[in-house]
């Protein structure tokens, strides 16, 4: 018989106990230990996926950190740049208060300046004229100017427009006082003379007071009651003042316009 | 020509007699527990593994994910007879390589206890995931007068299985012998490749045909479960 039945009975129970042998040493550890690793991979897959949503959700905090840094950045700079241009435009309009202040001193100190030296000049002119006329007149009519003066004043006087004349009237009939200032002081007969001329005029008897004034520059003035009446060089250089003064502005302008 | 292993007696006392048939069988048990053992005892389940715990967890996933293939259960209680059916087999398939060797699949004494291993195993596993009264109901599907039929059925597989390892094993086996007295260069080293490759495959086709038995009891009882509910 090909079949042994003593063989096949024992390679039954070889089978058998193969088969548990096997279990206990071979699937049960390899099973065991397969199942472990799987165990902890999925833990350390777990944790990863944790500390990547993590890192995720730091990621957009962050993000989120970055995008107000950088909203309020450019309030900031926005704010710094309308404070920047606000300071400008004050600083400027501060300079050009400065420029227009200095600029306004510069010319009142050239007003004042022009006009010490026109003042300065009129005298100077003034006192030249008188002293050359008064020159003139004793080297060729052998004359003092301060006799022409009083020789042609009661004349002035005299011929004064009956306007004025009813103006220092009413002047003289509220002071009843005739003050007479001149440049050179009058003789005592001219002051007599004079005296009786304005009574004269106005009828009564004058009280003359008379002063002396280098202010006048070769001339004569009669105030009354705050009416006066002048006869001098100062109208003269008054005159030429006023043209030099033309002048000087008129250059001013020019010099302004080629420099601007 | 007699190649029988069962007729090889290498201790007999009284009616206990040791043939070779059973004595290469311990030799490949000690062999697969003995270096089963020196594997799992130091089995680690972090860092690198060693080389046996590599081959040993790719065998037992392979045939995890075959029993699972196969049946669509969960593999767990199959793998230690599934598995150790393929394992035994392909071993002793394999070991033929070696010079003098001779297999304890090549006696049909052998194949017909794996056979009847599995004709036994058949009912027990079928009988455990559901009941007795179910099992027995799969006799008489779908009639009555089908039970002869299902028990010849039975019993014809069983022994289909264990011929067809025998056949195989036992041909190659004098295959290889007789070449060598025609042509014993060359041929014998080709027919032992061979050899090589038709055991791994008997494994495999018993295993699987095995898997396939167990596997329909269950689904067939599963069938009836359902029918009756």
């Amino acid at each position: 018989m090909i079949i042994n039945w003593y063989t096949v009975f024992f390679q039954i129970i070889n089978f058998i106990a193969l088969v548990f042998l096997l279990r206990r040493y071979l699937y049960g550890p390899i099973i065991e230990s397969m199942a472990a690793r799987e165990s902890k991979i999925i833990e350390r897959e777990e944790a990863a996926a944790k500390i990547a949503s993590e890192a995720v959700a730091q990621g957009l905090d962050y993000k989120q950190k970055v995008t107000t840094l950088q909203d309020r950045d450019a309030e900031v700079l926005a704010k710094v740049k309308e404070n920047a241009e606000i300071e400008s435009r004050q600083l400027l309009a501060k300079a050009r208060e400065q420029v227009d202040e200095t600029h306004k001193r510069w010319h009142e100190a050239v007003a004042r300046e022009q006009e010490s030296f026109i003042h300065n000049l009129r005298s100077q002119v003034g006192r030249q004229a008188c002293r050359i006329a008064k020159q003139c007149l004793k080297e060729l009519a052998d004359e003092k100017l301060e006799t022409m003066i009083w020789a042609i004043f009661p004349r002035k006087l005299q011929e004064l427009s009956p306007e004025e004349k009813n103006k220092l009237q009413k002047a003289f009939d509220g002071a009843q006082k005739v003050l007479l200032r001149s440049t050179f002081k009058p003789t005592e007969e001219k002051l007599q003379e004079l005296t009786v001329n304005l009574s004269e005029i106005f009828g009564k008897k004058v009280q003359l007071t008379q002063q002396t004034s280098t202010d006048l520059i070769c001339g004569v003035e009669l105030e009354v009651g705050g009416y006066r009446i002048a006869w001098s060089v100062i109208e003269y250089l008054s005159e030429m003042e006023k043209e030099i003064l033309e002048h000087l502005h008129k250059s001013g302008n020019k010099k302004g316009t080629a420099d601007a | 020509m007699n190649i029988n292993p069962d007729e090889l007696i290498i201790y007999q006392l009284g009616w206990f007699q040791i043939n070779a048939t059973i004595l290469v069988t311990w030799i490949i048990m000690a062999f697969l527990v003995i270096g089963s053992w020196l594997v799992t005892r130091r089995l680690t389940s972090e860092g690198p593994l060693t080389r046996g715990q590599n081959l040993l967890e790719v065998l037992v996933t392979m045939i995890t994910e075959q029993i699972e293939e196969v049946s669509r259960q969960t593999p767990g209680p199959y793998l230690p007879f599934i598995g150790t059916l393929f394992i035994f087999i392909a071993v002793a398939n394999l070991l033929s390589v070696v010079p003098g060797y001779i297999p304890p699949t090549s006696s049909l004494s052998t194949t017909t206890a794996l056979a009847i291993s599995v004709f036994i195993a058949v009912p027990v596993f079928g009988i455990t995931r559901h009941s007795l009264k179910h099992y027995a109901k799969q006799y008489l599907q779908p009639t009555f007068f089908m039970l002869p039929f299902n028990i010849i059925g039975e019993i014809s597989r069983t022994l289909a299985l264990a011929v067809r390892l025998y056949g195989n094993i036992m041909s190659g086996t004098i295959i290889v012998a007789i070449l060598l007295t025609i042509t014993p260069l060359f041929f014998p080293v080709i027919m032992q490749v061979l050899g090589l490759l038709t055991g791994l495959i008997q494994a495999y086709i018993f295993a699987i045909l095995a898997m396939v038995y167990i596997a329909s009891a269950s689904k067939a009882h599963q069938k009836i479960e359902d029918k009756g509910e």
